[in-house]
């Protein structure tokens, strides 16, 4: 109990740590790109505006000060819990973001519970009949899943279900039937990856002399499978969806725009196209908040799935 | 074990269905009443009228004049105005209409309203220039910080809507005086609206109306085609065949307010003479670029503006002449050297092209200008760019021609693209356009309130702009609405502001 107490503590210190370093090196990257928000903070494909406005307001906004300076004036604010402003709709940062966070998660855990149910079933399916037809389906399903990409997969569910089957709604959000094809294009999109990594690691643990040990007690086939073999062949699953939790985000997005679900995704494609600072980069230290915080999750999980993992942790302190 | 799996399965269809029923019982519900979907292209992020142009276009407010079918100035919230000198304009407020909250629409209403629109909103505070409002009872003044004859169809718009500022709920339940008013806003995703019944022209005809946005092109046509949207919004061409098909649904395609054109960089020695920017625009067939990159949806350019305005030109559509642009070039003193390539005084004619995905038509157009001038002995690289505002401002000496797509008129006169495009320092210059004389007629124009000459003016710098092809105006896009055939009573307009109104009705 104490090394968890210990874990968490020195994740929480190495999470401010990381957040700093993170909105740094965005803050940095985001001002020596090219642009600013200025022809759409004055809208210049809209109204008349002269080039000596744009630079008048550039001062205004303090875009010509040193990026040292700038970055300063923000984190300061950042430390009084201060996200700023839009600078495009004038909304405050944190709210932006909190008023949109909650679909964002649900269409996570939406897609992850689609995740789970495809391919545990498969991959458990694939190591036992390893090099025999449900394998091969199983793998051909996971090739085919692998090469979709998810705006097409999310435009064919739509095509079938919503327009000639009509059992779902198309896109938007409020009931249950509305979660169905998005959060079934997340999960798909994601489960190809996790079926083929579970495959090869219960192949080789069907392999491994407990397995061999458990046969000859005379334990079930099923059994073992389930209640020895997959919980060790968890931890890399586990530890890969830790790794990959960025670019699940990249996929949120997409999936969200498509389904014009109302999470953060169109948020922060305009945010980034309008170059709108204050925006980006509290969506970056949300997210970043967010990633350190199911790490953590992850590793507490390792102890669950494996006791021995905190067991070994203790023997070396 | 094999029972614990067979009902948890069970557990998640009896969830789906009864979920996916009770969808259906509530449409069936709203059935009763006459409701119709609008399904757009932008998000709205905010529903703030003075930010965002869904607060006029989903009719929730509105502005003190409109733009018509013909696209000339109309009355709307004001019934009447006057300028009274160069700089001071003078509006009466239409009598008798009300906010969605019932309190009378008076001139102090809107004062308050325009103070907070130049607060909240740095462009249009800037595109106004208003020094000072004031208002008595139905009267309100506008006094401008400089001569602005522009400033009436500044108004047009849709961010110059009057809304009531004393609330604090704008950017989810703004209070308009239109004839919608929100019921609920879920950003970038959906708005309900019910029609207002006390509305000043007349309660719309339709009870409920509800927008939702999606960027994506074909999920938009496949919603129009499943029913989940009744008029949507710009459809790509290429989506078009199943819904012009069908039996109950059709297409209106309608030339926008925007043009397609080629931007020249003036900074270069070889565009700087007339006789190879001529040549290049002679170049482009706009007939086969309207019909084999359009699909057809879209209006060969004679310049800059619209052709239903009456300042814009009036000339034919310049057909292609490869043969007439081997001439130009020949008089220019351009020579084919041994590779085929046109040259001068040994400096290849080598032209950079960029171009953006932004709007797909635009590389087609980049690339089949880059086939018309290899077959006349031009060479031209295409670079495309992510952000072409910032490429063409940032790096003015990696590019010589740009595509580009802007309005020119969105509120009915042509001084706000004359004064960006054209005048040495506006905002949407970046080749560096200088030309004297058109600049000393832009800024005669910018002093200029009698319409009939603000026309003559207008239409003076258009034909000097075509004269020195200063810039090459391919097409005029239509914009692609695919209708339900229930919606009665209703075409898209031009201008794209006035999409939800009290007449729209439906089956």
């Amino acid at each position: 109990m104490k090394t968890v107490g210990k874990m968490i503590g020195s994740r929480l210190s190495q999470l401010f740590i990381m957040i700093f370093v993170l909105s740094f090196f965005t803050f940095l990257l985001m001002k020596i790109t090219p642009g600013d928000p200025i022809r759409s903070i004055l809208k210049v494909d809209d109204v008349s505006v002269t080039t000596k406005k744009e630079e008048q307001l550039k001062k205004e906004y303090g875009f010509d000060e040193p990026i040292l300076k700038q970055y300063g004036d923000w984190i300061i604010n950042v430390a009084q819990f201060d996200l700023g402003e839009s600078l495009i709709s004038k909304k405050p940062v944190s709210e932006l973001i909190l008023e949109r966070l909650p679909a964002t998660l649900a269409l996570a855990i939406g897609g992850l519970t689609v995740l789970f149910l495809i391919s545990i079933p498969l991959g458990v399916i694939s190591s036992l009949y390893e090099n025999r037809w449900p394998d091969y389906i199983s793998r051909w399903i996971a090739l085919v899943g692998a090469s979709i990409p998810s705006f097409w997969l999310g435009l064919l569910l739509m095509y079938f279900f919503s327009l000639k089957l009509q059992w779902l709604p198309m896109m938007g959000r409020g009931t249950f039937a509305h979660f169905i094809l998005p959060s079934f294009t997340l999960g798909m999109a994601m489960a190809p990856m996790y079926i083929s990594l579970l495959r090869e690691r219960l192949i080789t643990i069907l392999q491994s002399p407990y397995i061999e040990a458990a046969k000859a007690r005379g334990i079930s086939k099923r059994r073992i499978v389930f209640f020895h073999a997959l919980r060790g062949s968890l931890i890399p699953l586990v530890t890969m969806f830790g790794l990959s939790l960025g670019s699940l985000l990249g996929g949120l997005s997409v999936i969200e725009i498509l389904f014009s679900w109302p999470g953060m995704g169109e948020l922060i494609v305009q945010a980034v196209t309008q170059r709108d600072y204050p925006l980006i980069q509290g969506f970056i230290i949300v997210i970043g908040f967010l990633i350190v915080l199911t790490n953590l999750l992850v590793d507490l999980l390792y102890m669950v799935i494996n006791p021995q993992i905190q067991q070994g942790k203790e023997a070396r302190v | 074990m094999k029972k614990s799996y067979i009902s948890y399965i069970l557990l998640i269809f009896v969830m789906v269905f009864t979920s996916a029923c009770s969808s259906s019982t509530s449409s069936q519900e709203s059935e009763k009443k006459k409701s119709v979907k609008l399904l757009f292209s932008f998000a709205s992020k905010t529903l703030d009228p003075h930010q965002d142009w869904m607060g006029v276009r989903a009719g929730i407010a509105e502005t003190l004049v409109k733009i018509d079918e013909n696209l000339e100035i109309q009355p709307w919230l004001a019934d009447s105005w006057e300028q009274l000198d160069s700089t001071t304009w003078k509006f009466h407020i239409r009598e008798g209409v009300t906010f969605h909250d019932g309190s009378t629409l008076d001139a102090e209403a809107v004062k308050r309203s325009f103070e907070r629109l130049i607060e909240v909103n740095e462009a249009m505070n800037t595109n106004l220039k208003i020094a000072t409002i004031t208002a008595n009872g139905q009267d309100i003044t506008f006094q401008t910080t400089e001569e602005y004859p522009a400033f009436l169809s500044e108004l047009i718009h849709t961010n110059a809507s009057v809304i009531k500022v004393d609330t604090d709920k704008i950017s989810e339940k703004p209070i308009g005086t239109g004839p919608f008013q929100v019921q609920s806003f879920t950003p970038e995703s959906e708005i309900n609206l019910v029609s207002y019944e006390q509305y000043w022209d007349g309660k719309a005809k339709v009870d409920e109306a509800k927008v939702t946005f999606n960027s994506d092109g074909n999920v938009r046509a496949l919603a129009l085609q499943s029913g989940e949207a009744d008029i949507v919004y710009h459809l790509p061409p290429e989506t078009l065949k199943p819904i012009e098909e069908s039996k109950n649904l059709h297409v209106e395609s309608i030339m926008s307010l925007r043009a397609h054109f080629l931007v020249y960089n003036s900074t270069n020695p070889q565009l700087q003479e007339e006789n190879v920017r001529k040549a290049l625009d002679l170049l482009l067939d706009r007939t086969t670029i309207v019909n084999e990159i359009m699909n057809g949806h879209a209006t060969e350019a004679t310049g800059p503006f619209n052709p239903m305005f009456a300042f814009s030109s009036d000339t034919e559509v310049v057909k292609s002449n490869p043969l007439k642009a081997e001439e130009l070039l020949k008089e220019a003193g351009y020579v084919k050297n041994a590779s085929g390539t046109l040259e001068k005084n040994g400096k290849p004619l080598e032209i950079s092209v960029a171009t953006y995905q932004g709007r797909p038509e635009l590389p087609l157009i980049a690339q089949y200008l880059q086939a018309e001038a290899a077959n006349v002995g031009i060479k031209i690289n295409i670079v495309t760019v992510e952000n072409i505002d910032t490429f063409l401002w940032e790096k003015q000496e990696d590019w010589d021609i740009a595509t580009y797509s802007n309005l020119t008129a969105p509120r009915g006169d042509g001084g706000f693209f004359l004064n960006s495009a054209y005048v040495p320092d506006g905002s949407l210059n970046p080749g560096q356009i200088n030309v004297p004389e058109l600049t000393d007629t832009i800024l005669q124009l910018n002093t200029t309130s009698n319409l009939e000459q603000r026309v003559d003016l207008e239409k003076e710098a258009v034909q000097l702009i075509q004269e020195h092809i200063l810039h090459s105006f391919v097409v005029h896009p239509h914009i692609i609405v695919g209708v339900s055939n229930r919606v009665k009573n209703w075409a898209p307009g031009s201008e794209e502001y006035y999409i939800l109104t009290n007449q729209l009705e439906v089956e």
